[in-house]
């Protein structure tokens, strides 16, 4: 029997038991007739059926396989269609169709029952099969995707919304595809959404929303109002760009934004924010004292320049890049050093506010020669060795480039450097491309493998060099230092880092064939003989018009003083996670360009601003903002920026063992490179904390979530005890002066907390030190008192 | 904060940190969730039944032992590749071990010796990654060990920390918690365990050590509430001042509860039973991990170093290591079984890798992934079975080849945990506990 017949007979035999083909769908409106890619696949992927966990698995689930979030229409309709013996769909009579049976739980399913049979998901199912279950192909190929009410869905007078997706087709049709979309919302305290795209206002906040149409993606901001009169909102000054920007959207929300902090909370900020220390007792008396109105703007620069500055982006960017010790090329001891070099050569470029753009260029196109010549070169990598080994610092931050960022021990596959580059300078997270078009972004297999393919003449191997006769000159020295190795096993054998073109592209697995390399989202770049790809690729990334680098850059500097960036997470950047205030990362970034990359600029900008200067404190209209900075939100410390920062209370240095790249004791470790640390007080100290091992392409190792270890830590922990009880720490020398009990009192808390005592504070505090035995006892008490306290471990 | 996630598999409505809501429990120490609670539920059903296992204790030989001289010991080998050690009959028919291990021949009714596991990484830091987390390492994930996602995964009760380790394995860089977050690190078991003054042990961060009392940390506690009014103003609407407030209440809590630090007294086990461990560091480490499991310690590393035997293999088996490990982990079996804590603890004894079946010049052996042996015990694993074997030069399995993603999922199933369990990476990517890997069924008891 022909498909047809059958279809004829089903319509004859079963017609007169269903009213109508039509199906009334939930938000409105009739489904006059269900289209297999339009509105089948989009109810497939809505219910989780193509979910990686479930049939979109690559090995499918249960002898049934769809493509992963339903990218391939063909495929799928032979899965449903022809397969397991066309068993999945009934024509004749459809309810008996067994992805019906299974979807709805009446045959034992592992998925469970994904809809019910009263629904008008089951409904179209059902129509759509007894309608002869047919495939158009391109039939839903998309053009656009409008969500209305556009890029804001605003929330007012405890009101719901009903979200409406209008989608474009090909064919120039438009249709109301609501009831067919995912929907997300990334925050469901501020309001509650349904999967048809009914919002209703919870709580006053701003929250992502996201839509999903089979691989559309559209992203809009949930905004609900803080309640009250728009009349009474009050002026509030501005004193750049960025407060223009940041108070127009909190004056659409009807939010007003916090006081600005005082002197001592905007000293303590600014101090952990910038340096990752402490102001002393000293420092924080005499920024109270001073009268001057530009003291803040004063103490702004003096940070900026600080060296400690530098060494605090140093171990940022050393995050970003992925400075990893345990990575980088044997002989094991040299690794740290080596880890030096490289935070050594990023620190240098901040202190000298290099311009962004070069530095991300010096990092793009490394090598080890630099253009220099064989013999030039093997001098200059013999002279950094013996600095290494005699010094913590050395001359290799004079190099142009920063070619240890492509020295690994293990050979680095191509697709690895493209996911490294993507989200060091670009804020891309391509990881899920690799496998499949990225779900919730534009990012497709073949520009994964096309990007990848940029960098197939990297080479690091043994014995290959770029010229036959920088090989001569490096065996001789190898030769030379094998006789020198029983004295000195310290000193390396000579590698080259440099650009071969030898290299060779990879395939994309799901066509087979060598995509040609290709920008992300940008132009191809192929490489003549001799080229090298990455000059043309960093030029791409650097240029003004590139629209991730400045952004990404601006975002990654914003969370940094705010705790949360205005993309967050700060290295994914996806059409699925729009920004909290896309107009400032707008502004900020285009100033950036404008200054020609300035970083130092970039940063006063923002310190400047009565936005990063506001209290902590909240008042009723902003206490539940979490990302529109109405007020300064309380935020943890980096793993380093703890130690150091407990040192700088306790008076007290870390010191550091040999393996540890040399450094000399008070070093302070947002100075440190290396990420293996000998000291094993200070390695646990930073592990419990969250430094990150650095060994993915991702920020988000940096773990930023409180956990119970640190609390005990601080507590409790022999080595913290130990700063205590330390000779030369402050404590003792506090137990040993000559101040009275209210004069101490103030110091503990400036040296601590950065701020007097309240006079409650005071008064207990001079009790116990009245009422304990020992002085040097109750001193010790408060002290862990205050170290033990939130507002120490948090900045704020 | 509350953020947006993306990821392969779409969205997540909420980030792992909502600190303040029920969120804040999933970094505890008896961190478990009523979601994943019921996950959990779910997952026995998947894995057949109830759970055989409660507990894993990880015998770790590191620097990877020639098992080829131990657990599959060859002397029909060829020359250049049989080693210098004889077989000897065991307790169990059919089943012959090296003459190094005669304590053990004498329990190995009670094991499972797997001949025929292999893997492909002759190199320490990732084969030991590997091995410890059941999943190949990668440069673009880190993997949390499996002592990691027994502290996320299983309930643990107030006061006992659920992962503790003897020893940073490679130095601190494996055994950690990798995605799961700092959270789930282990806690690390510091003192000699020795006689005399260096008997004792603490677990870091959770005993009160030197003259700072108890007493003195009530009284301290009472001042720092005096001086922590800061936030007072933020506590209910902010998840982070709020989280830390629940994770100090829990501080004090474990720390006033002496249940981990009577544990850890080894001095109150019978001196018999003491020495019966021997009185060396691995010994008697051996020994606490035992009462820490008794506790209620999820997973427990105890670790013996010196395997990476490149010169004079034979000689170092037979003087240095092999004595110790055929003493101890023979008597952590038997000790076990004795207190009828065999059947709900694991035993895992395995290093990174294997040994060269070759001998080389020095009288040693060199890394060898492609073949190797290791040891399970209990929890739900067969007794008195030897699993799968290698061909007559050792070089590589000739029957039931398995890998260590194979032998974690195992471990797992017999938890009581679904090996193909999907968890979420800080990115919100979802990622199978091990993905690779095949439940062994022929070493299930």
């Amino acid at each position: 029997m022909s498909r047809h017949l059958s279809y004829a007979l089903a319509f004859c035999l079963f017609a007169p038991a269903v009213a109508s083909a039509q199906v009334a769908l939930p938000t409105g409106g009739t489904l006059k007739q269900a289209d297999f890619e339009r509105h089948i696949m989009g109810l497939v992927s809505k219910v989780g059926c193509n979910s990686g966990s479930c049939h979109g698995s690559f090995q499918g689930k249960g002898g049934f396989r769809l493509s992963l979030f339903g990218y391939e229409p063909s495929m799928d309709y032979t899965a449903l269609s022809r397969d397991n013996l066309g068993r999945r769909i009934n024509l004749v009579n459809p309810e008996e169709s067994l992805v019906l049976s299974k979807a709805t739980g009446q045959v034992a399913h592992d998925g469970g029952m994904r809809f019910g049979k009263d629904t008008w998901v089951y409904n179209v199912f059902r129509e759509w099969i007894r309608s002869g279950a047919k495939w158009t192909p391109g039939s839903g190929k998309i053009e656009k995707l409008e969500v209305i009410p556009g890029e804001f869905a605003l929330l007012t007078d405890n009101k719901p919304l009903q979200l409406r997706v209008n989608a474009k087709f090909a064919d120039g049709s438009t249709e109301d595809i609501t009831p067919f979309c995912d929907f997300k919302i990334s925050d469901d305290s501020i309001a509650s959404l349904t999967p048809l795209g009914l919002l209703t206002p919870l709580q006053p906040g701003d929250a992502g929303l996201t839509v999903l149409y089979r691989g559309s993606v559209q992203a809009l901001r949930v905004l609900v109002p803080s309640p009250g009169r728009p009349g009474d909102y009050p002026k509030v000054p501005e004193v750049n760009f960025i407060d223009t920007e940041v108070f127009a959207k909190l004056k659409r929300m009807n939010v007003i934004p916090s006081d600005v902090a005082p002197d001592d909370m905007f000293l303590r900020r600014a101090y952990i924010d910038l340096i990752g220390q402490l102001p002393t007792a000293e420092e924080v008396r005499a920024f109270l004292a001073d009268k001057s109105p530009k003291k803040r703007e004063k103490l702004i620069d003096k940070l900026l320049e600080h060296p400690l500055h530098a060494a605090l982006w140093a171990t940022k960017l050393s995050d970003v890049t992925g400075n990893n010790t345990q990575a980088l090329e044997n002989p094991v001891q040299t690794q740290p050093r080596r880890s030096q070099m490289w935070q050594d050569w990023l620190r240098k470029r901040i202190a000298e506010n290099s311009p962004y753009d070069q530095l991300v260029r010096d990092i793009v196109t490394a090598t080890s020669r630099d253009g220099k010549s064989p013999e030039e070169w093997v001098e200059f990598v013999k002279k950094i060795d013996e600095q290494s080994v005699k010094n913590f610092t050395t001359d290799y931050p004079e190099k142009k480039t920063l070619d240890l960022f492509w020295r690994r021990q293990q050979q680095v596959p191509i697709e690895i450097w493209g996911e490294k580059v993507a989200v060091a300078f670009m804020g891309i997270r391509l990881e899920c491309a690799q496998c499949h078009k990225h779900p919730t972004d534009r990012w497709t297999q073949e520009e994964y493998w096309a990007f990848a393919n940029l960098f197939s003449s990297v080479t690091f191997t043994n014995n290959q060099y770029s010229d036959p006769s920088v090989k001569k000159i490096v065996d001789a020295e190898n030769t030379a230092r094998k006789g020198e190795n029983a004295k000195n096993n310290q000193i390396l054998l000579v590698r080259e880092m440099f650009v071969s073109d030898r290299g060779r592209g990879k395939p994309n697995p799901a066509t087979g064939t060598v995509p040609t390399p290709k920008a992300l989202g940008g132009p191809e770049i192929v490489a003549g003989r001799g080229e090298d790809a990455r000059v043309k690729l960093a030029e791409w990334i650097t240029a003004p018009d590139n629209a991730f680098f400045a952004r990404s850059f601006v975002n990654r500097v914003w969370a940094h003083y705010f705790g949360i960036g205005l993309i967050n997470p700060v290295d994914d950047f996806s059409m699925a996670n729009p920004p909290t205030n896309a107009r400032l990362l707008e502004a900020l970034a285009n100033e950036f360009v404008k200054s020609g990359f300035d970083i130092r600029k970039l940063e006063k900008n923002i310190l400047m601003s009565r936005t990063y200067q506001l209290d902590y404190a909240t008042n009723t209209t902003n206490k539940f903002d979490t990302n529109n900075f109405s007020h300064a939100y309380v935020r943890p410390l980096m793993a380093e920026q703890v130690v150091d920062v407990l040192n700088s209370a306790l008076g007290v240095t870390e010191s550091f063992s040999t393996q540890d790249g040399g450094a000399p004791a008070g070093t302070k470790v947002i100075e440190v490179g290396t990420s293996r640390i000998s000291n094993q007080s200070l390695a646990y100290a930073l592990r419990i904390f969250g430094r990150p091992p650095r060994t993915t392409a991702c920020d988000c190792e940096r773990a930023a979530e409180p956990a119970l270890p640190q609390v005990l830590f601080r507590m409790t922990d022999t080595s913290i005890l130990a700063k205590f009880t330390d000779k030369n720490g402050r404590v003792a020398e506090w137990a040993k002066s000559k101040l009275t009990d209210e004069e101490l009192v103030e110091e503990l808390f400036l040296s601590t907390l950065s701020r007097l005592p309240n006079a409650t504070e005071k008064a207990e505090a001079v009790k116990h030190l009245a009422e304990t035995n020992g002085r040097q006892t109750a001193i010790t008490d408060l002290v862990w008192a205050l170290v033990n306290t939130r507002e120490f471990i948090l900045n704020h | 904060m509350a953020t947006l996630r993306t990821d392969c598999e779409g969205f997540h409505r909420r980030d792992f940190l909502t600190v303040g809501s029920a969120g804040a429990l999933g970094l505890t120490l008896p961190g478990f969730l009523a979601a994943e609670a019921k996950a959990k539920a779910a997952n026995r059903d998947v894995a057949g039944g109830k759970s055989k296992a409660k507990s894993v204790i990880l015998v770790w030989l590191a620097g990877g032992p020639a098992t080829i001289d131990m657990w599959d010991n060859k002397p029909e080998a060829p020359e250049g590749i049989r080693g210098e050690f004889k077989n000897i009959n065991t307790n169990v028919t059919g089943i012959q071990l090296s003459e190094t291990l005669p304590k053990m021949a004498a329990v190995t009714d009670k094991v499972t010796v797997v001949r025929s596991l292999y893997h492909t990484i002759p190199s320490h830091g990732p084969a030991t990654v590997f091995m410890t987390t059941g999943n190949k390492p990668t440069a673009a994930l880190q993997y949390p060990a499996m002592g990691s996602l027994t502290a996320k995964l299983l309930k643990t009760e107030l006061g006992v920390p659920p992962y503790v380790t003897f020893t940073d394995l490679r130095n601190g860089s494996a055994g950690l918690a990798g995605y799961l977050g700092t959270g789930f690190n282990p806690f690390v078991i510091e003192g000699g365990g020795g006689r005399g003054a260096n008997a004792g042990f603490s677990v870091r961060g959770l005993t009160l050590k030197g003259t700072f009392t108890l007493e003195d940390l009530e009284k301290r506690d009472t001042l720092l509430r005096k001086f922590d009014g800061g936030f007072a103003g933020l506590d209910k609407s902010n998840d982070l001042v709020g989280g830390l407030d629940t994770f100090h209440q829990q501080a004090l809590d474990i720390l006033r509860s002496d249940r981990t630090r009577k544990a850890l007294d080894i001095t109150s086990e019978k001196s018999a039973v003491r020495e019966m461990y021997g009185v060396t560091p691995f010994g008697q480490g051996a020994l606490a991990a035992r009462r820490l499991i008794e506790s209620g310690v999820r997973f427990a590393t105890v670790s013996l170093g010196g395997w990476d035997t490149h010169n004079g293999t034979f000689a170092r088996h037979k003087n240095n290591l092999m004595p110790p490990l055929d003493q101890v982990l023979s008597t952590l079996i038997k000790d076990l079984d004795d207190r009828g804590m065999l059947d709900s603890t694991i035993v895992m004894c395995a290093g990174e890798f294997g040994r060269t079946p070759k001998i080389n010049k020095n009288t040693g052996r060199d890394h060898w992934a492609r073949s190797m042996a290791c040891v399970l015990a209990g929890g739900g694993f067969k007794r008195g079975y030897a699993h799968g074997t290698t061909d007559a030069s050792g070089m590589a399995p000739a029957t039931e080849p398995c890998t260590p993603d194979d032998i974690a999922s195992s471990i797992f199933h017999n938890l009581g945990i679904d090996p193909l369990m999907e968890m979420q990476t800080p990115t919100g990517r979802p990622i199978q506990l091990f993905r690779e890997g095949k439940v062994i069924e022929k070493i299930l008891a």
